[in-house]
């Protein structure tokens, strides 16, 4: 009896779990790159070089995947009368937040949603990236408890809970009826890609389920370790445990912390970015994820966010921030790739970024 | 195995984390009875940070919350 009571309590975070697990396998054999049927960041990322705001050529393309998790939220959440226009909670913190979250993911090589399909695929290089994330998530809560805060948001007009999900419509039409004015990969990353209504289709699915469920990954560990729930805690389970299954059945399970597909062997600044990205995202009150879900029912602060973790993809390919992944030269030798000087600068920045942002928001003593 | 029966609470939610975790420092500190809680999902779509505590504590509550400046978004009553 108490297990069926767990299973009616977490019926639905399980399910998007296993769902959102399903849809990456299906992204991967439809043509996404591997271990990335689903990157928040690295499709954003994607999305600022088919608008031209970076010019690395190997990752510009505007992903269908983002368009439908906003538009399925979007729509989940009208259905639902949760659709709720609200901002002015900290906009120009957020956006700051956004770009060096954003910047955190990339030099570890993907948000935390992809962290976790990386794990699912076997690749032992993102265990330092989810150390990491703990980390950061810890940094953050060990503040929240100090009451830290960016301030509450309020209503406001309809128009402007509707930003984001026009955008996205917009990009929608310009990717199908317009598609010479934005840039395409033509080899790498970018170029790899499952047909848009694939695309499309499995985003409105993730979209629509995450509205419901909550799905976070930072929220899941947050409330793990801050209130004993594990609730949000399975969903990112259930993702790691239904892509590991996948990729065993299709045969693409590789247990290993080399050679593995558009990862790292630095392993500290993989730890590091993600701590980066963790800590933000407690901040923030969300995973790159949860901010896209939140701008699809009306928070004009997450919007914000998004286009903050926009720019921030433009700036990292714009100055050499990212990570470059493993590859093996001509003459066979494994190359380590990694970050370079500049990128352990951003990353060295962003944390006093996020320092200076969480002292200023913190009570002041008489509020205390 | 017991079967864990659901009991009425009061939940009061809150507009930032920052609300949540006043409240839990003032409770505490008047000892009076309640824990944090994720926000239930039939609340709101929300993922913040809730005070549960027994519903005859409610105008306690909303009495001490309000002389400490802690603002409150709502206040319900679930079976949890």
């Amino acid at each position: 009896m108490k297990q069926q009571n767990w299973f009616r309590e977490h019926g639905v975070i399980l399910l998007t779990g296993v769902i959102v697990g399903i849809a990456a396998i299906v992204l991967t054999a439809c043509g996404n790159p591997k271990n990335m049927g689903f990157c928040i960041a690295c499709f954003e990322r994607d999305i600022a070089g088919a608008l031209g705001l970076h010019s690395a050529d190997k990752v510009q393309y505007v992903r269908p995947e983002i368009i439908g998790i906003v538009l399925g939220a979007l729509i989940a959440a009208a259905a639902a009368k949760e659709f709720r226009a609200k901002a002015g909670s900290s906009p120009a913190c957020r956006f700051v937040l956004g770009l060096f979250v954003m910047i955190g993911a990339l030099v570890f090589l993907g948000c935390p949603l992809r962290m976790v399909i990386r794990l699912g695929g076997g690749d032992l290089t993102a265990v330092a990236g989810l150390a990491g994330f703990i980390a950061g998530i810890l940094v953050g809560v060990f503040f929240l408890r100090r009451g830290f805060s960016l301030g509450r948001a309020y209503p406001v007009r309809q128009g402007e809970g509707m930003i984001l999900p026009g955008v996205m419509v917009v990009l929608l039409v310009l990717l199908v009826a317009v598609p010479g004015v934005l840039r395409f990969s033509e080899a790498g990353p970018g170029s790899m890609r499952a047909f848009w209504v694939i695309s499309l289709a499995a985003g409105l699915v993730v979209g629509v389920l995450a509205q419901r469920s909550r799905l976070c990954m930072a929220g899941g560990i947050r409330d793990a370790v801050m209130l004993q729930d594990f609730k949000l805690l399975s969903g990112f389970l259930a993702i790691w445990i239904t892509i590991t299954i996948g990729n065993l059945i299709i045969g693409n399970y590789n247990l290993s912390a080399v050679s593995q597909p558009i990862a790292h062997s630095q392993h500290l600044w993989s730890f590091l970015g993600m701590a980066l990205a963790g800590w933000g995202s407690i901040l923030l009150g969300g995973c790159p994820l949860r901010q896209l879900i939140l701008a699809g029912e009306g928070n004009g602060d997450s919007a914000v966010t998004v286009f903050g973790m926009i720019v921030g993809a433009a700036v990292a390919h714009n100055f050499g921030l990212a990570g470059a992944a493993d590859s093996v030269a001509e003459n066979g030798t494994y190359v380590v790739g990694g970050i370079g000087k500049a990128g352990m600068a951003a990353v060295v920045l962003g944390f006093v970024v996020l320092l200076v942002i969480t002292l200023t928001h913190l009570p002041r003593k008489e509020q205390a | 195995m017991a079967v864990r029966k659901k009991q009425l609470r009061l939940v009061v939610t809150f507009h930032t984390t920052a609300g949540a975790m006043a409240a839990e420092q003032l409770c505490r500190k008047l000892g009076l009875e309640g824990r944090l809680i994720s926000v239930p999902r039939s609340v709101t779509s929300d993922c913040g940070i809730a005070w549960s505590a027994p519903p005859d504590l409610r105008s306690t509550l909303e009495a001490r919350f309000q002389e400490a400046g802690i603002d409150t978004a709502g206040c319900y009553e679930l079976f949890l």
